[in-house]
Formats: structure tokens, sequence, C-alpha cells
């Protein structure tokens, strides 16, 4: 393994996502790779809590937005494939976050710098995140017109944030993300790793044979008031969402991709909406 | 309506309340249209001598604005806003006996087929405006009560003035259970969600997450507009595709049962009975007219009101 490394200490088992010079972004070898550990992870009886973290400055940027080896993570518009194709690549997108989730072993987030994006999902579907009081949280898919594709934003912080967070694509610190019940604490940044370090050695106290059945209990309740559905929902959305059109004034950020780079892309998508979110 | 793609597009799947009339050389009155730039409509309730309570002639007004900004292919962003000293102050109470907008009169006495028709034509006015495509901001002032908190609430943003006041105050003072929109709790997991809260400042409901952003009353148009301006940067198809998600998830956790419980509710209203000390809506109308009514249930719903200010007169005296 390269993009993720993985370590057993004292009955935590350390997830890193290991591509720091791209602020830990997601492309297909990396989730290949957690798609391979997971289950071993999950049955591993040493592993009494699962940590997931990320290598260098920042938890994870998102998506790798190169446009190169990331079909399983990113959706492009004019994907010339057949819609079974596309649903079937949807349902893996989503089905990982799900599997998350659901694994019958407790998960924590270790946040820091940059959350973003499919980041930010992943620390979502972690049973507990704790952040640095200064990491950055925010889901900017919209301003490049992909659907923000995470049905536990609604569940975990209202109707109108999720509204707010999705349509500005602004980003919030550690201690707002605590304040609207986004993750669970904000600490101060050199602090994080021995809190995180302190909550799994607490969690592994417990009876894992009885913490599994309890997490699975907690998520049927979950199950309940419809994210099973809702993740099913967000797949045939992601496929509508493929099919939308730019009008011609709008920003078409994988043109500007392909015409002027990755890097000047992203500052003209940000850029109109920079100012207000500073101001915020 | 035209798509600004350069073809015109009929929805055959599903007519809004917003497009029963055509707004074309429509008279605005209860609610005014303007478009403050290209990309942002602006409607705004206009009844200020009655707080902008709603009557049926501000809904129809208020759906050919709705209905003229959808059709417009520049407009990505519609702030809704209340003219004079408030938002509004939820259904006028006075409107003559026939009109939609306030509760159903009991003497009205429908059958349940025209009962049903009429609840659905009114609680899916705002599941209409929650489903709206294009991005809507309520720019809220004063008081915004009852249908008027609905409605804002029903809008993607709310930014508010700090010393604005949300509340529901309903038929009568014993009645906030019912007469509570049900779907608070999928707008906050905070305000509502296991808490009864009948009234609260912008302030308050900003910290809860029922309004997005509170500013001083001076501040407020300016930083509404800025949100507007802002947000009409997104690409319209992906913002409409988001909407159809967002409002799709709220049906799967249960808006589509909620809103039938809450008409079965109005319905199961009509047949409340009130015990003698109880105040009456209709009854007290009867017998001391609208304002009346008001001071009384002003009155019930902050019982120890009354002894503050016997005690405050004492004081004084003193």
């Amino acid at each position: 393994m390269s993009t993720i490394l993985y370590e057993k200490k004292d009955g935590i088992g350390y997830i890193t996502l290991n591509r720091p010079e791209e602020l830990n972004a997601m492309n297909d070898e990396m989730l290949a790779e957690l798609d391979a550990l997971l289950p071993q992870v999950e049955m591993d009886l040493d592993v009494r809590v699962a940590v997931f973290r990320g290598a260098g400055k920042d938890f994870c940027a998102g998506q790798d937005l190169t446009g190169v080896k990331t079909y399983e993570v990113l959706s492009e518009p004019g994907e010339h494939l057949t819609i079974k194709k596309r649903m079937e690549a949807e349902r893996r997108r989503n089905h990982r976050w799900e599997y998350i989730f659901n694994m019958a072993k407790p998960t924590i987030a270790q946040v820091h710098g940059h959350c973003l994006g499919t980041g930010c999902y992943l620390a979502m579907v972690c049973d507990i995140t704790i952040a640095a009081e200064d990491a950055q949280f925010g889901d900017p898919l919209l301003r490049m017109g992909l659907l923000p594709h995470m049905p536990l934003w609604l569940y975990l912080i209202g109707l109108k944030r999720t509204r707010e967070m999705l349509f500005t694509g602004c980003y919030i610190d550690g201690i707002e993300a605590e304040k609207i019940g986004l993750i669970n604490k904000a600490v101060p940044r050199d602090d994080l790793e021995a809190e995180v370090e302190n909550m799994a050695k607490g969690i592994a106290l417990m009876n894992c044979d009885a913490l599994a059945p309890t997490k699975d209990a907690i998520n049927s309740v979950m199950e309940a008031r419809g994210l099973g559905a809702c993740w099913r929902f967000t797949n045939d959305m992601q496929l509508v969402m493929q099919q939308r059109t730019m009008l011609p004034e709008e920003y078409d950020f994988f043109a500007e991709r392909e015409k002027h780079g990755l890097k000047a892309a992203i500052e003209r998508r940000d850029a109109p909406f920079k100012k207000f979110c500073e101001e915020r | 309506m035209p798509t600004g793609f350069g073809w015109d597009f009929k929805t055959q799947y599903k007519d809004y309340f917003y497009e029963h009339n055509d707004y074309r050389e429509w008279d605005f009155q209860c609610a005014l249209y303007d478009k403050v730039k290209e990309r942002i409509a602006r409607i705004t309730l206009n009844r200020p001598d009655k707080r902008n309570a709603f009557n049926d002639r501000m809904f129809e007004d208020l759906a050919a604005a709705m209905h003229k900004a959808n059709d417009d292919p520049d407009v990505r962003v519609v702030v809704i806003r209340g003219a004079g000293k408030h938002f509004g102050a939820g259904h006028d109470l006075s409107s003559p006996q026939g009109e939609e907008s306030p509760p159903v009169h009991p003497n009205v006495n429908p059958t349940m087929q025209d009962y049903y028709g009429f609840e659905r034509r009114r609680c899916y006015k705002y599941d209409d405006v929650t489903d709206y495509p294009k991005i809507t901001i309520a720019q809220v002032h004063g008081k915004c009560i009852g249908a008027s908190q609905i409605f804002a609430a029903s809008c993607d943003i709310i930014i508010t003035a700090e010393d604005a006041q949300f509340g529901i105050r309903g038929f009568g003072s014993q009645l906030h259970g019912l007469t509570e929109y049900p779907l608070w709790p999928l707008w906050s997991n905070k305000a509502y969600a296991g808490r009864a809260i009948t009234e609260m400042s912008g302030k308050e409901a900003a910290d809860l997450g029922f309004a997005n952003k509170a500013v001083p009353l001076q501040k407020l148009e300016a930083e509404t507009l800025r949100w507007a301006e802002v947000l009409s940067n997104l690409p319209s198809e992906g913002v409409a595709v988001t909407k159809e998600w967002i409002s799709g998830m709220q049906d799967i956790m249960g808006m589509g049962g909620t809103l039938r419980a809450h008409y079965h509710g109005h319905l199961g209203l009509q047949y409340v009975r009130f015990r003698p000390e109880e105040v009456n809506l209709y009854k007290e109308k009867r017998d001391k007219g609208l304002k009346g009514f008001l001071k009384d249930r002003a009155e019930a719903a902050s019982p120890h009101a009354k002894d503050e200010e016997k005690e405050e007169k004492k004081k004084e005296g003193k």
C-alpha cells in the first residue's frame, strides 16, 4: 500500500490517508486500497477502535479533481457510458460511505487542516469526529455543478444549515462545526492526537461484542428515519446531475480545467465566493 | 416556461400553485414584484397596514410573482420581504368568510371532500415554496408569525433582523401544539425538536439553526442582497437538481406523511371544544371583535405578564 498507511498500536488501528503532497485527495488507487483494507480491520479482533487520519497538513481535501484515474470518486459530465454502468459506479461510490457508517467496529475521525468534499463525508460517516479548532470543513461541490452527495448533512445539522453549507460552499472551522453538531469535539491543534488516543482507549475498554450490536441499534434508528432510502435516492440524483446543462454565461469548471489547468480552475471557481465566505 | 436554452418547456407532471395564474399584465397589489439585479428578483409582501397578513389576494399576487421569477431565465435567486414594519403576521384573521387563507370558520361546516381539497390547496402552497427550483431567501424583520413563519421556513435561507420576532400563537392559548407546523424538527434539529418554543427572537432563531443569520435591522437589506448576489453565481441547473435532492430526502424522512397528519390536525381543530376559562377565537371574535380576541389571547399566553404589570405599577406608584 502506498496511498494508505495502516498501523496497529494498543488495540487501535490507525488508518492514515497518505497523499500529503495532494492534500490527501482521494483517487482511484486510494479508494481501492481502502476497500481492501477496511474488511480486514473490521474482522481483526485485536483492533477495538479504528481511527481515520491524514498525513501531513490536512485530513483530506476531498476528491482528486485532476480527472486522471478518478473514475471511482468523481462523475465527470459528458462521460459516454450506459446508464447501467453509471448506476453501478454511483452505487459503489455511495456504498463505500454506507459500509464505513455500518462497520461493526467503532470509528473515530481525527481531523486537522482541510476536511472538504468527500474528505468531509469520510469524517461524517465515522461514529465520532474530533477535530482541531482550526480545521476547515466544507462541501464546495455545487460550485462545479456536481451534486454534494452526502445525506447525513440533513440529519446532522438540519435543513437551513445544510442548504447554507451546500449553496455557499463556504468552509467552517472546528469550533463552529462542534457548535452546529457536525462533529463531537474541537480541541487545540496540539492536543488533537492525545484527545483522540484518549477517546479511543476509553472506547476500547468497552466489551466489543456488546458494542457492535449497540452501534447497529443506533444505526437502525437512522435507517428507520429513511437513511437507507436516502443513499439510494442520492445515487439516482447523481445520475440526473450528470445530464445537467450549463447556461452559456455560467462558470464551467471542467472546460476551464481543460484550458487553463486545475489550479486556475479551482481559483476561478472560488473567486466569486471568496469575499463573502471570509465575511460570513 | 422558457428554459433559457432557446426552447420552451411545459411542465407536465405537476402544477405548482404559483403556476395557476398567468402573470402577464398582472396587477400586483398585495405582493409586489421587482428585479434588484439581472439575476435577483424580489417579492415584497405589501399589506403594511395589516402587518402583511395573508389573505387570498396576497397569495394570488405572491403566486404570480413566483411564477414570473421562475419563468425569467436570468433570475437565479428570489428574495421575499415585507413592506412596512413587519415581515408578516400570519393569516389575516379578519378576512371575510369564504376566504381560504385564514382558518375555516366552524359555521362553514364543509363536507370532508371539500375540506381535504381545501387543506391540500392550503398546505401544499408551502410545499411548493420548498420545491421551488430557484434559490429563495426570506428577509425577515419585525413580526414573522404563524403562516408567515411557515412561509419563511419554507424558503431556502432566512436572513433576519436580530430583534425580529418569530412565533406561533394559534387559535387559542391552549392550542400551540396543534397549530404548530409539523415540520419544524426537519427544518432545524435544535429549534422545536423536543422544545415547545412558541416565540423566539431573530438572534435566537439564528443560534438554533432555524435562521441562517441574524444582523442588526439597519444592515438587513444589504446582508440579504449580499447573500443573494453570491448565490446567484451557482449553476442554475445544478441548484435545481440539488434542491430536488434535498426535498426528496425530506420526503423520505417523512415530509409527505407529516403534511397529511397536519391537515388531519386542522380537521380535528374544527371539532375542538373550549373550556369556559379558555380563549376561544370564534366566540371572542363574535363577542369582542378581533382586537378583543388578540388582547385576551396575548394575556392568556403569558399569564404572568399581568402580575408583573401590576407589580410595576405598584412600584411606580410608590
